[in-house]
């Protein structure tokens, strides 16, 4: 079996330092960071808006105060899009030893610029929609090009230089000048060659060339299980799964997200399943691997007299965090990683998590979800926050039984192994 | 003052050893800066502080050829925490490994 450990490791461990390290990914993932807490402020002012007590969303209403809410909402959640034009050209550039908040403005202007405006008699405006989800694909393509050809000019030099004796700071703002005249440039002209014959613009253009082939694996439930089977493969070997894997399936979970959001606003259907607290708070209840059924069972056997020493003293370190959604100390403490022992639970548990929830969301027993809730709220709360209902919270305790179930056979027998060990 | 840093993918985990450590070494009367950071946070940590040592969880064990490159003419060791030790949250021993880098340097 070290054997195939070994095999694994070596196989897997360049695959991940290739994904992990590639700064095109680490822009995306690291530039959409950036507005995680604009998620979750938003996502606060939408469960108040929408909490699910009886004649509460009326009393809001007849106040007034219902539409400031979504007004925070769209001004927060909503401008994702708008955010990542800005972070990924800002991380882009600097891991290439550039300076990154220049390359960020200039690709926020150009991410502007190719948006439509709108006009009415009140005067010019940005189309709100274009600023979420809608523009999240265009900002990760304009993100990563704009970021790329900042750095390009100014790792060759080609800027306005001012003499030494002026400020540092004075003269930073002078290098943006030319790679973002360039950019802004190329993409008025794109724009306006768009605009005058007609065609759909950008915004629409990436999300079908970007956002349809990822929501292919991002939307369905064989392309879920597949992300998160590789999730476990990766954590199997001692890599952190998410870190990989997610960078890469992060902004279709997010912009499905911010689907369901714009869609409950105004009253419509919600149409996406899989989202970013559908993972985050379902799927990986615990931690990658669904570890939450594995810490309950141990922390339960600590509690009993005969237990190993090795349970009693692992139950405090994994327990507690376990129920936080962190969980490298049951990861490298049991451990999870490289043990043939849980291995089965580890692959399995997320899977039918995945199963469990697709089903109930899709037959309608638990609405879906609409907010974000941040991955480390515990289940139960997480649960009823993320869908504004109680059946969300029910759902995640019928996880949680499912994945005990799972890991209870195979965490005695390690118990069992610890015991012969003392 | 010895300052070490630790890093791991949200900078959340190794915050939990970072109480450790700095109860180990409180115990055995060493004045130290222990922080967690993401990986991220690197770059910009490294303007702020002095870090003398630079340890990485074992789930980030893939970037250390990254990082190491980061820190090219630095003298700052970059080195993965042991597997066992880092899962027991195990204070002491990290701690040592540290201290240990530091000397070596």
């Amino acid at each position: 079996m070290s054997k195939v450990n070994e095999l694994l490791e070596n196989k897997m461990m360049p695959i991940a330092g290739k994904l992990g390290n590639n700064k095109f990914l680490i822009a995306i993932r690291d530039g959409i960071t950036f507005a995680m807490p604009l998620i979750i402020i938003g996502s606060l002012f939408m469960i108040i808006a929408s909490f699910p007590a009886p004649g509460w969303e009326a009393w809001l209403g007849k106040m007034g105060i219902a539409d400031f809410l979504w007004k925070g909402t769209d001004s927060s959640f909503g401008l994702i899009g708008l955010i990542a034009s800005f972070g990924i050209a800002y991380s882009l550039t600097r891991q290439f030893n550039v300076d990154g908040i220049g390359s960020g403005i200039i690709s926020l202007s150009a991410f502007i610029i190719a948006t439509p405006f709108i006009s009415s008699d009140a005067g010019a405006g940005m189309p709100i929609p274009y600023m979420g989800a809608k523009g999240l694909f265009i900002a990760i393509i304009m993100g990563l090009l704009n970021g790329y050809i900042y750095q390009w000019f100014i790792n060759r030099n080609i800027q306005i230089r001012l003499p030494e004796s002026v400020p540092p700071a004075v003269s930073r703002s002078f290098s943006a000048i030319i790679p973002g005249a360039v950019i802004i440039t190329m993409w008025l002209i794109i724009y306006s060659v768009l605009s005058t014959f007609d065609l759909p613009n950008v915004h629409d253009i990436a999300q079908v060339i970007l956002g349809k082939p990822l929501g292919l694996l991002g939307n369905n439930v064989f392309g879920t299980i597949i992300v998160v089977g590789l999730n476990s493969l990766f954590w199997f070997v001692g890599i952190h799964g998410g870190n990989v894997v997610n960078s890469v399936m992060q902004p279709v979970w997010i912009a499905n997200l911010d689907e369901n959001r714009v869609a409950y606003q105004a009253g419509q259907e919600l149409q996406n399943i899989i989202t970013l607290p559908f993972m985050d708070n379902f799927v990986y209840i615990g931690g990658g691997g669904a570890t939450i059924g594995l810490v309950l069972v141990l922390g339960y056997l600590a509690r009993k007299k005969k237990t190993s020493k090795q349970t009693k003293a692992l139950a405090p370190i994994t327990v507690v965090p376990g129920l936080f959604n962190i969980n490298e100390p049951t990861m490298f403490g049991i451990p999870v990683v490289l043990n043939v022992m849980l291995v089965i639970p580890f692959i399995l548990a997320p899977i039918v998590n995945v199963v469990v929830t697709y089903s109930a969301m899709a037959s309608g027993i638990v609405p879906l979800t609409r907010a974000a809730a941040s991955w480390t709220m515990p289940p139960i709360f997480s649960g009823f926050l993320v869908t504004g209902d109680i059946s969300g919270a029910i759902l995640q305790v019928v996880l949680i039984l499912l994945d005990v179930l799972l890991y209870l056979p195979f965490v005695l027998a390690v118990e069992k192994r610890f015991k012969a060990e003392e | 003052m010895k300052t070490i840093m630790l890093v791991c993918a949200a900078g959340m985990s190794t915050s939990l050893l970072v109480t450790k450590m700095e109860k180990a070494a409180e115990i055995r009367g060493i004045e130290v800066d222990i922080f967690a950071k993401s990986a991220q946070e690197i770059d910009y940590t490294l303007e702020q502080k002095n870090v003398e040592v630079l340890l990485l969880g074992p789930q980030v064990k893939y970037m250390q050829s990254q990082i190491e490159s980061k820190l090219v003419g630095k003298n700052i060791p970059v080195a993965p925490i042991n597997m066992q030790d880092y899962g027991m949250m195990n204070g002491e021993k990290v701690l040592d490994q540290a201290l240990q880098l530091i000397d070596n340097k």
